[in-house]
């Protein structure tokens, strides 16, 4: 099972202990500030220096801020752009990670699934799955993928708990960027990470030379293109382009993206987080 | 156009459907998702869209090839100068006999081979005569009507040293000769011109009927007389033993003297004969003469392979340099 570390800039709210630094008071050792006896403070914190220093005489009690759990959340665009080559295991194998670190960290965890239609294909409400790491991959094995995913405007908040949780957006972004900025304008109350799975072929053309039918699994477009050397590199320059224009984008509302591309390395995702809270 | 016709129109009705090859074109293609990443080719759209009517025109090429198409028989008007000339000819059993008047083994050496030889020559020489045919042997056989078909008298001709069959009865197959004259203008010198190595005897009321038959229409009979040495020459006959049994030629040729018509009679033996027999045809006075041939129905269904053979071509060569697929199917 693999597993990475995640961190959040940010004080949770809840107030379940969990790992992460939060804005509630409680059994910490964070530091927090002194406040007087009466308030009903924890007398095992009396600070005596505080204390004989206070110019009325009072007891001052220190406090603390606990740490708390973050929800994590996991959207994934379950539609018929990411059945290409392995991406659907790539798909389950990125979540069961999530998965099984939000467990190991103690955090809720919560997976809304979109393929076609209003409603998402797979929805897994917030809670501590312990089995989710298991369950989740196998479950999304039998999870045809079809639809528009993403793509289409949905009002993902519905879905996802209201607190602020850490969501990772799990997708190909295969689709307009203003549909991805859009996205994000909604799940702004969240902190998102978005993960692009991206596999190498999609750039690499099979041959150098030859006539290649294409269609779109999303929209049915067909397009027979002559593919040439020339056409190859187009087509990276294309996704280098539409790399710099993900991560523009995801920076401006909050977080850069992380890429997947090809395979999964729990250990660079948490070199990701320790770059964004550094 | 409406010499055109379709021996198997239902194939016809598979025509609509090539219709949904321009709206649905076959495969679906390798999927992929970021298609508007691909760099725009007008180019390749257009070759694309060629290739859709291409096919289309290739599959319409098929079913019309499988309906398939003919031109209609024929008549062709065909203007005919010089002689009309009604080859008769003796196919009995004598004529399978060489000259010596044995049946030999080789056909090269008999009689029908001979006259074969003699008349392909004789046909070769008068390109510009019609001809017709009749064989006769117990009963006549009515080969080719007056026409100036080339190869279809040459045919006609090269079939004659076929092993002949039945008796010698020459007054039927004249008859029938005569027939080919019948309602007809008068627009050519018109000549029987009789292959036989023997003659027979002929009642007198038949003899009458030639007769006025021969008068009727204004022909004229040469007889090319397929002699073997033991049989009498009707030129030069002896003086002595002439009788209906023993000689039925030389009586023969006394009665064809007696038609009223111009006779000539060639010995096959002497070569000059022929030369002579071609002579005596050329100075005779012709008139053109229209008369309609009928052509018959030509199968074009071959063309419509053969241009279906040129469009598919390069549906072959594209389907050879296409890439089947991108990423590896799902499993």
């Amino acid at each position: 099972m693999e597993e990475f570390h995640y961190r959040i800039p940010w004080r949770a709210t809840s107030a379940h202990p969990g790992h992460h630094r939060s804005r509630t008071e409680g059994g910490g050792f964070e530091f927090h500030g002194h406040a007087s006896l009466a308030t009903g403070a924890d007398p095992r914190h009396i600070d005596v220096r505080a204390s004989l220093s206070d110019p009325f005489g009072e007891y001052q009690v220190r406090r603390f801020h606990q740490t708390s759990i973050v929800p994590v959340q996991v959207i994934a665009d379950l539609s018929a752009s990411m059945v290409l080559g392995h991406k659907p295991e790539l798909l389950a194998r990125v979540t069961a990670a999530i998965a099984w670190s939000a467990y190991r960290t103690g955090d809720p965890f919560g997976f809304v699934g979109i393929a076609d239609g209003d409603t998402p294909a797979i929805h897994w409400p917030l809670r501590r799955h312990r089995s989710a790491a298991l369950t989740l991959p196998r479950r999304l094995s039998e999870q045809p993928f079809q639809g528009e995913g993403l793509a289409q405007s949905l009002s993902l908040n519905a879905w996802l708990d209201r607190r602020r949780s850490l969501v990772f957006l799990l997708s190909d972004f295969h689709f307009p960027l203003s549909r991805l900025q859009t996205l994000l304008q909604r799940l702004q109350p969240h902190d998102v990470v978005p993960l692009v799975l991206w596999l190498s072929q999609e750039w690499r053309p099979p041959a150098r030379w030859g006539w290649l039918p294409l269609h779109d699994p999303e929209t049915g477009a067909r397009r027979t293109t002559w593919f040439h050397p020339g056409t190859g590199s187009a087509l990276r320059l294309a996704f280098e382009r539409r790399r710099r224009q993900l991560t523009e984008l995801c920076r401006r509302y909050g977080r850069r993206p992380f890429f997947v591309v090809d395979s999964f390395r729990p250990e660079a995702l948490s070199r990701y987080f320790l770059e964004s809270c550094a | 156009m409406t010499d055109l016709g379709l021996s198997h129109p239902l194939w016809l009705l598979a025509w609509p459907l090539t219709l949904a090859l321009l709206r649905y074109p076959g495969r679906k293609g390798a999927p992929y998702p970021a298609m508007a990443w691909l760099p725009v080719d007008p180019l390749s759209r257009k070759i694309d869209r060629l290739r859709r009517w291409l096919a289309w025109a290739f599959l319409s090429c098929l079913i019309l090839a499988l309906a398939g198409p003919y031109l209609k028989e024929q008549k062709v008007a065909r203007l005919g100068t010089g002689a009309h000339i009604v080859l008769t000819i003796d196919r009995s059993s004598s004529m399978n006999e060489d000259f010596s008047g044995y049946l030999s083994g080789n056909a090269k050496d008999s009689k029908s081979a001979a006259a074969r030889k003699l008349l392909l020559r004789f046909v070769e020489q008068r390109r510009q005569d019609l001809f017709a045919m009749v064989a006769f042997s117990t009963a006549p056989v009515h080969i080719l009507p007056l026409t100036q078909d080339r190869v279809a008298v040459r045919a006609a001709v090269e079939a004659i040293d076929r092993r002949g069959r039945g008796v010698t009865n020459i007054a039927p197959g004249l008859l029938m000769a005569l027939e080919e004259f019948r309602d007809r203008p008068v627009t050519g010198a018109r000549v029987i011109l009789l292959v036989s190595d023997g003659g027979t005897h002929i009642d007198q009321d038949t003899q009458e009927r030639i007769r006025q038959r021969f008068r009727d229409v204004g022909a004229r009979l040469y007889w090319i007389y397929l002699r073997n040495p033991r049989s009498i020459s009707v030129l030069h006959p002896p003086k002595r033993n002439l009788s209906e049994t023993t000689t039925p030629e030389y009586f023969l040729h006394r009665y064809f003297q007696t038609l009223g018509v111009p006779y000539r009679v060639f010995e096959a033996d002497d070569p000059e004969s022929l030369a002579a027999a071609i002579d005596t045809v050329d100075r005779l006075e012709n008139r053109p003469l229209r008369y309609f041939e009928t052509i018959p129905r030509r199968d074009l269904s071959a063309y419509l392979y053969g241009l279906g053979l040129i469009l598919g071509l390069p549906l072959l060569l594209w389907n050879a340099l296409e890439i089947r697929q991108w990423f590896a199917p799902k499993r």
